[in-house]
C-alpha cells in the first residue's frame, strides 16, 4: 500500500518529518517498507537556459535549440510555439521516465540531433498547461535538477500491510492511525447533499441471487455525464500513488477506492441489457472476457455481476469489456458492494487475477461504508464528469454483517501484558482508533468495534490494540517463573548429535542437501519399477524440474554435491549428511519419513603430502568408517555380508556389503556402480554408505557398563588356515566370537593369501588371538589346550586345514 | 727414540678427528694403542733413555694411552649413533594431516540457539516435514481461503497435503500431547515455494513454545532478550513492534539492532540499522480451544526465527543458496 504525505494531510495535520512518520507508523504494526519521494522521476530533469534557436532545416514547425545545462550546451529539436532565448525552461535528459511509462531516448528528429526534451507543464505532471513548455519564472540556477530548483517533495510510504489490517489499504486509514498516534483530530471528506431528479427505481433495480456471495450491493445512477481526460487535481492525486489516469470515471472510482479503501466499479449503464443488475454464479465452464481483454473460464463458485441477460462483470475482481465505461458513455451506474472475503479470494486465485479490489474485498472492506464511498463517488463523478445524479440510492442489503459486544477486563489485560495501565488509558486508547468503549465496572469495558476493524473479535484483539498503541517497547521485560515442566525424550537427538561428533571426528564433512530430488533420480540410480523408493511423494506445484519429488534417498544429493565439487575441482572428498526420505504410504494421508545417515568418500585416502605416495581411498577405507561408527555408537553384534547381485541397482556387485546389527539389516556400504556414475555425469568413482537410523538406537545400550580391566599379562597365538576360497574370511572372526570364551580377549584378522605354495581354489587366512585371564596369569600349557581346541573347531566348521 | 709423546698425542688425535668410520677409527686405534702400536713401541723403547727421565716418560706415555682410548671409544659411539640414525630431521616440513570434518553451518547455529533455550530450561521436539493442511493452517488459526495463507508461499502434496510452510505445527503436536506447564524449542526444515539471493525453497526453522499460568508479554521479552544477548552480544540492543500471525495474538516481530553497523546504518540493514530476526507473539486462544487445553487458564507465548537468516548475519554470508549447495571451501570454513 501506498500512501503519499500530501495526500495523508488531507485528513490529518502531520507534525512529524517522513522519517520520523515511518517510524511511527512501523513502531504500531504498519511496517513502513521504503519511503521515496514522488517526485523523484524528474531527477534528470534539469533548469535550462535557452541560448539559441535556429529553424530545423528539414521540418517547418520545429525549431533546434541549445540548451545550456551550467556546464554544457545541449542540442535539442523542440516544437513548442513559445521558445525564447533566454527563456529558462524544463530540460529532461535522455533516460527520464514520465509518469506515462515513457522513456525519453536521444533522439534524431528529421536529420537533427536532440539530446533532450523541453517539456510542458502536462509532460512533467506538474500541471494541466499543455500549450507549450513551462517557463519557469524567478531566478533559478541552471542546471539545478528541477526537484530541488521548485522544492518539489512528496515522500511516498510503502506500507507492507499485514492480512488482519484491511482498514488501511486506503490513505483515510493510515491518517486515522496517525491522528489516533498525534492525538489529533481526522477530517473525514464532506459529502454535501446532491441534486437529483427522477427516482433510481424506475430506471433500474438490483436482485442478488446469491447472497452468501454477495451480502450487499448497493448502485447508484448518474446521468448526462461527459467521458473525459480527469482534472489535474485528480491525476496527480493518482500518480502520487502510483496509479496511471485512465478518464474521470474510472479515475474516481480509483480515487474513492484509494481514499476509502472500498472498491467501487462504473458500469456504462446504456450496455446493460435491461439496463438493470443481477448478482448470481457463474454457469460452471461459462467464459467472460474481463477488462484486460481476457477471455475467463469460470466456474459455479464463482460470482459474476449480470445485467438482464449476461454476466458484465467478475464481482469483486474484474470488469467485463462488454460494459466497460467508454468515450460516449453518458449514463453511469456505480456498484459499490460488500462481497464475502472467502469467494473472493477463491475466485481470484481460481482464474489467477488479482486486482486492488480483490485484494481489499478478500481481506474485507468496511461492510457499512458501502453507500458513503457510493456518495463520495457520485459527488466527485458529477464534480469532474458534469452530469446530474438520478434520485435514490439502491441498498440490496440481504445479510448484515453484524458486530458484537467484546468484554475485556482490565485486570486481566494488564496480567498478559505485563503492564499496569489504568482502565482509562485502555479506554481512550481504544477511543482513538474509533472503538466505542463503556465502562461497566472498576474492572469490566464493554467494547464495540468500528465497522472498518473486521479482524477484532475477541478481548486478546483488544489487548494488542491496547499493547500497539501504548508502545510495545514501553512494556516492562520480565522473567517467568521456570516451574518445572514436561521432559520430552530426547534420546533420537542424542543418537543424532553423536553421530555428527562422531562423523567429523572421523574427517566427514556434513552436506545438506534439499529435501527434494528429480522424479528422475530414481532411474539414474537403476531402482526397479517395484522398488520401494519409487514410492514418491510428488509436488504440485515444484518451482524447478530438478525438485519435482521429495527425495527416497540422500545418495542423489550427494551424487550431485560430488558433481558440483569436481566441477570446481574439488576431487577429494569425504561427506555425510543426516536426513529424512519420504516414502509414500498409500495406507495414511502422510508418507512415512525415515531418517538416514549416509556417508560418501572419493577421491585420495589422504591429501597429497610428502610422506607417501598418493593412493585412492577403496571399499575397505569406507567399510573401516562404519565399523568406527558401530564401534563408537556401542553398537555389537555387526554383520557384514556380500550383499546380492540382484540388489545392487546402484552399488558395484562383489563390491557392496550389507550390514546388519543383531540379524537386522540395516543398510549397506560399498562402491556405487559404475552405470551410475556414468548417469551422473561423474568421472570418479565413489564409496557409499547408507544407514536407516531408526534401526540403529534399539541396538544401543541404555546404560553403559564398563568392563574390568585385567592385571593379568596377556598371550598371543596365530591360526594360520588353508580354506576354499568361496567362504568370507570374515566368518572366521564371527565364528571364534561365536564360541564366545571367556580367556579370548581380542582377535585380529592380519592376512590372508592366495596362490602359490597355497593349492588352487584355496585362500590362507591368519588370525591371532589374544588371551588374558581376569583371575591369572595364563599358564602356556593351558593356553595351548584352548588354542589348539579352538584350532580344531575352526577346521571342523569351514573344512579348513593346517599349512604343511 | 724419534718423536716424543707430545707429538705422538698430537698426531693421534688429529688421526682419530679425520676418521669418519669404524673402520678408520679401528685402524688408528691399532696403530697407535695395538699390541704393536705406537706407544707400546714407545714404551718398549724407554729403556734408550737415561735412568732418571725413565718413570716420568713412563708414566705420561700411560697418561696419552689412556687419553686416546678415550678418544677412540667417544668417536666409536659418534659413528654408532650416527649409523643408528639420529640425525637431525627438517623440522619446517608440513606434518601428516590429522583431518577432521566440518559440521554444516546450519546445523552448528541451530545448536547454537538449542543450547541456549536448552540453558533456559526448554525440551527439544521435532515432527513431520511433509504435513497435513490441518496442522500446518487450520489448527493454527489459518482458515481456508484466507489472505493470511499467502504470507507463505505453499508447496502443495494435496488438498490436504503440504510441505510445512514453518515449523509451528509442532505447536499444535506437542500440546496435543503434552499438557503445561510445556517449554519446548522445535528446529527443522521448512519448505516455501520461493527462490532469491534470500530465499531457498528449503530452510530451518527453530520454533519455541512456552505455555504455564500467567505468561504475559513481558515474559516474551524477557526470554526473547536473553537469548539474543547470548546469540549476539549484551549490547545489542532489540525491539520489538506489532505485526499479525494468525495463530498469536498480540504479535510481534523482533528487531535486533545492525550487528554489522550497531544501529548507524548500512547495507545489511538497508540503512535502517535494525535487522528483523524472530517473529513472535502470545499463543492465540483459537489454538488452545484447538488442542483442549483451558484458553481462560493458560497462556503462553511463541517465537520463531530463521536458522540461514541468523547464520547469514553472524557470518557475513550473502546469499543464502550457498547453505545448499555444500561446496567445500564454503562447508571448510566453518
Amino acid at each position: 500500500m501506498k500512501a503519499s504525505l500530501s495526500w495523508l494531510n488531507q485528513y490529518v495535520s502531520i507534525d512529524m518529518n517522513a522519517s520520523d512518520l515511518a517510524d511511527t507508523l512501523t513502531m504500531v504494526g504498519l511496517e513502513v517498507d521504503s519511503v521515496t519521494d514522488r517526485y523523484e522521476y524528474l531527477n534528470t530533469v534539469l533548469v535550462g537556459r535557452i541560448v539559441e534557436i535556429v529553424p530545423h532545416p528539414n521540418a517547418q514547425r520545429l525549431t533546434v535549440c541549445k540548451v545550456d545545462t551550467g556546464n554544457r550546451l545541449v542540442p535539442v529539436v523542440c516544437g513548442a510555439p513559445n521558445v525564447k532565448v533566454n527563456m529558462l525552461a524544463p530540460l529532461a535528459l535522455p533516460g527520464t521516465q514520465f509518469l506515462d511509462g515513457t522513456v525519453l531516448n536521444k533522439n534524431t528528429i528529421r536529420g537533427e540531433t536532440s539530446e533532450g526534451m523541453l517539456c510542458s507543464e502536462v509532460e512533467l505532471g506538474l500541471g494541466k498547461d499543455r500549450s507549450g513548455i513551462l517557463s519557469l519564472k524567478g531566478s533559478l540556477e541552471v542546471g539545478r535538477k528541477l526537484p530541488q530548483a521548485l522544492s518539489l517533495s512528496d515522500p511516498v510510504f510503502e506500507i507492507d500491510l499485514t492480512p488482519n489490517r484491511p482498514d488501511c489499504l486506503c490513505i483515510l486509514g493510515i491518517a486515522r492511525e496517525i491522528a489516533a498516534i498525534q492525538k489529533t483530530s481526522l477530517a473525514y471528506p464532506d459529502i454535501p447533499v446532491m441534486e437529483a431528479e427522477g427516482e433510481i427505481a424506475d430506471h433500474t433495480s438490483v436482485t442478488i441471487e446469491a447472497p452468501d456471495h454477495c451480502p450487499r450491493y448497493a448502485a447508484r445512477l448518474l446521468t448526462g455525464i461527459a467521458v473525459a481526460p480527469s482534472p489535474f487535481w485528480l491525476q496527480d492525486r493518482l500518480n502520487s500513488v502510483g496509479l496511471r489516469p485512465i478518464n474521470n470515471i474510472v479515475d474516481v472510482t480509483n480515487f474513492v477506492m484509494m481514499e476509502t479503501g472500498q472498491p467501487l466499479h462504473a458500469f456504462d449503464f446504456d450496455r446493460l441489457a435491461e439496463n438493470r443488475i443481477v448478482v448470481r454464479t457463474a454457469a460452471m465452464g461459462e467464459t467472460f472476457t474481463t477488462l484486460d481483454g481476457k477471455d475467463r473460464k469460470l466456474t459455479d463458485e464463482m460470482l459474476m455481476i449480470c445485467d438482464g441477460e449476461k454476466p458484465v462483470a467478475v464481482g469483486g475482481v474484474m470488469g467485463g469489456l462488454n460494459s466497460e465505461i467508454e468515450k460516449t458513455s453518458r449514463r453511469v451506474l456505480i456498484e459499490s458492494a460488500y462481497f464475502s472475503p472467502p469467494h473472493i479470494r477463491k475466485t481470484a486465485r481460481t482464474l489467477g487475477l488479482g486486482t486492488d479490489a480483490s485484494h481489499r474485498f478478500e481481506r474485507g472492506v468496511d461492510p457499512e461504508n458501502t453507500v458513503t464511498a457510493l456518495d463520495r463517488a457520485a459527488q466527485l463523478m458529477i464534480e469532474v464528469g458534469g452530469g446530474k445524479l438520478i434520485s435514490g440510492v439502491i441498498d440490496a442489503h440481504p445479510k448484515k454483517i453484524s458486530r458484537n459486544k467484546v468484554t475485556l477486563s482490565a485486570g486481566r489485560t494488564n496480567r498478559f501484558l505485563g503492564t499496569d495501565l489504568s482502565q482509562k488509558t485502555m479506554a481512550k486508547l481504544l477511543e482513538s482508533i474509533e472503538f466505542k468503549v463503556d465502562i461497566e465496572d472498576a474492572d469490566t469495558l464493554t467494547v464495540v468495534h468500528p465497522s472498518f476493524r473486521v479482524d477484532v473479535h475477541r478481548p486478546v484483539d483488544l489487548m494488542e490494540e491496547i499493547a500497539r498503541l501504548s508502545g510495545y517497547n514501553d512494556i516492562p521485560t520480565t522473567f517467568p517463573p521456570i516451574s518445572a515442566g514436561t521432559k520430552l525424550p530426547s534420546r533420537d537427538l542424542d543418537v543424532r548429535d553423536n553421530i555428527l561428533r562422531i562423523m567429523t571426528g572421523f574427517g566427514f564433512t556434513e552436506a545438506i542437501n534439499y529435501s527434494f530430488m528429480s522424479e528422475l533420480s530414481c532411474d539414474k540410480l537403476r531402482l526397479p519399477a517395484d522398488d520401494f523408493r519409487r514410492r514418491m511423494v510428488e509436488i504440485l506445484n515444484p518451482l524447478t524440474e530438478d525438485q519435482t519429488v521429495m527425495r527416497t534417498s540422500l545418495i542423489p544429493g550427494l551424487l550431485e554435491t560430488m558433481h558440483r565439487n569436481a566441477s570446481q575441482q574439488v576431487r577429494d572428498l569425504k561427506l555425510f549428511e543426516t536426513g529424512k526420505v519420504f516414502i509414500n504410504n498409500s495406507l495414511e494421508e502422510l508418507p512415512d519419513e525415515v531418517e538416514i545417515l549416509a556417508g560418501l568418500w572419493t577421491g585420495l585416502r589422504k591429501p597429497v603430502s610428502w610422506h607417501s605416495a598418493p593412493e585412492d581411498c577403496e571399499y575397505y577405507d569406507i567399510k573401516g568408517v562404519v565399523e568406527g561408527l558401530f564401534q563408537a555408537l556401542k553398537i555389537d553384534n555387526v554383520k557384514y555380508s556380500r550383499m546380492p547381485n540382484d540388489l545392487c541397482f546402484y552399488m558395484r556387485p562383489g563390491h557392496t556389503a550389507q550390514v546388519h546389527v543383531n540379524r537386522s539389516a540395516v543398510g549397506w556400504v560399498g562402491e556405487i556402480n559404475d552405470q551410475v556414475l556414468k548417469n551422473h555425469d561423474l568421472k570418479q568413482t565413489a564409496f557409499i554408505f547408507e544407514l536407516d537410523m531408526s534401526r540403529l538406537s534399539p541396538h544401543m545400550p541404555e546404560l553403559q557398563q564398563t568392563r574390568s580391566i585385567s592385571k593379568y599379562p596377556a598371550i598371543a597365538r596365530d591360526i594360520t588356515l588353508i580354506m576354499n576360497i568361496g567362504i568370507e574370511s570374515g566368518e572366521v572372526l564371527i565364528k571364534i566370537r561365536e564360541f564366545d570364551e571367556a580367556l579370548v580377549e581380542s582377535i585380529q584378522l592380519f592376512s590372508v593369501f592366495e596362490g602359490g605354495p597355497i593349492p588352487a581354489g584355496k585362500k590362507s587366512v591368519s588370525v591371532r588371538i589374544t588371551y588374558r585371564s581376569i583371575k591369572e596369569t595364563l599358564q602356556d600349557e593351558a593356553i595351548n589346550q584352548l588354542h589348539r581346541d579352538i584350532t580344531d573347531r575352526l577346521m571342523r566348521a569351514f573344512q579348513a586345514s593346517l599349512p604343511v | 727414540m724419534d718423536k716424543s709423546i707430545e707429538d705422538i698425542k698430537d698426531e693421534a688425535l688429529k688421526a682419530i678427528d679425520a676418521a669418519d668410520d669404524r673402520q678408520a677409527v679401528e685402524a688408528v686405534s691399532t696403530r697407535y694403542i695395538g699390541r704393536k702400536g705406537v706407544i707400546t713401541q714407545f714404551l718398549r723403547n724407554l729403556s734408550n733413555l737415561p735412568k732418571e727421565d725413565r718413570p716420568g716418560a713412563g708414566k705420561r706415555a700411560n697418561q696419552v694411552k689412556e687419553l686416546l682410548q678415550k678418544a677412540i671409544t667417544d668417536a666409536l659411539s659418534a659413528i654408532d649413533a650416527r649409523a643408528a640414525g639420529d640425525i637431525e630431521i627438517d623440522v619446517s616440513l608440513p606434518g601428516r594431516s590429522a583431518q577432521r570434518g566440518y559440521l554444516h553451518p546450519v546445523t552448528q547455529v541451530t545448536h547454537q540457539i538449542c543450547d541456549i533455550f536448552r540453558r533456559l530450561g526448554f525440551d527439544i521436539a521435532e515432527g513431520p516435514e511433509v504435513e497435513t493442511d490441518y496442522y500446518n493452517f487450520q489448527a493454527l488459526n489459518f482458515p481456508k481461503d484466507h489472505p493470511a495463507r499467502d504470507m507463505q508461499d505453499t508447496f502443495f502434496v494435496s488438498d490436504t497435503v503440504v510441505l510445512r510452510t514453518h515449523t509451528s505445527p509442532l505447536q499444535i503436536r506437542t500440546m496435543e500431547k503434552y499438557k503445561p506447564p510445556l517449554r519446548i524449542i522445535m528446529p527443522g526444515k521448512v519448505f516455501r515455494c520461493d527462490s532469491d539471493l534470500t530465499h531457498t525453497p528449503m530452510f530451518n526453522q527453530v520454533e519455541g513454545l512456552m505455555v504455564d499460568e500467567h505468561i504475559s508479554l513481558g515474559d516474551l521479552k524477557g526470554i526473547l532478550t536473553v537469548f539474543v544477548h547470548e546469540m549476539f552480544d549484551e549490547q545489542t540492543g532489540l525491539r520489538f513492534r506489532p505485526s499479525f500471525f494468525p495463530f498469536t495474538e498480540p504479535s510481534a516481530e523482533v528487531d535486533i539492532l545492525c550487528v554489522i553497523c550497531r544501529g548507524e546504518g548500512c547495507r545489511v540493514c538497508s540503512h535502517s540499522g535494525w535487522l528483523e530476526i524472530l517473529g513472535s507473539g502470545m499463543v492465540h486462544p483459537a489454538l488452545f480451544e484447538n488442542v483442549g487445553y483451558e484458553a481462560d487458564r493458560y497462556t503462553g507465548f511463541a517465537f520463531g526465527m530463521g536458522v540461514e537468516r541468523i547464520a547469514m548475519l553472524k557470518y557475513g554470508i550473502d546469499d543464502i543458496r550457498k547453505f545448499f549447495e555444500n561446496d567445500m571451501r564454503f562447508l571448510g570454513q566453518f
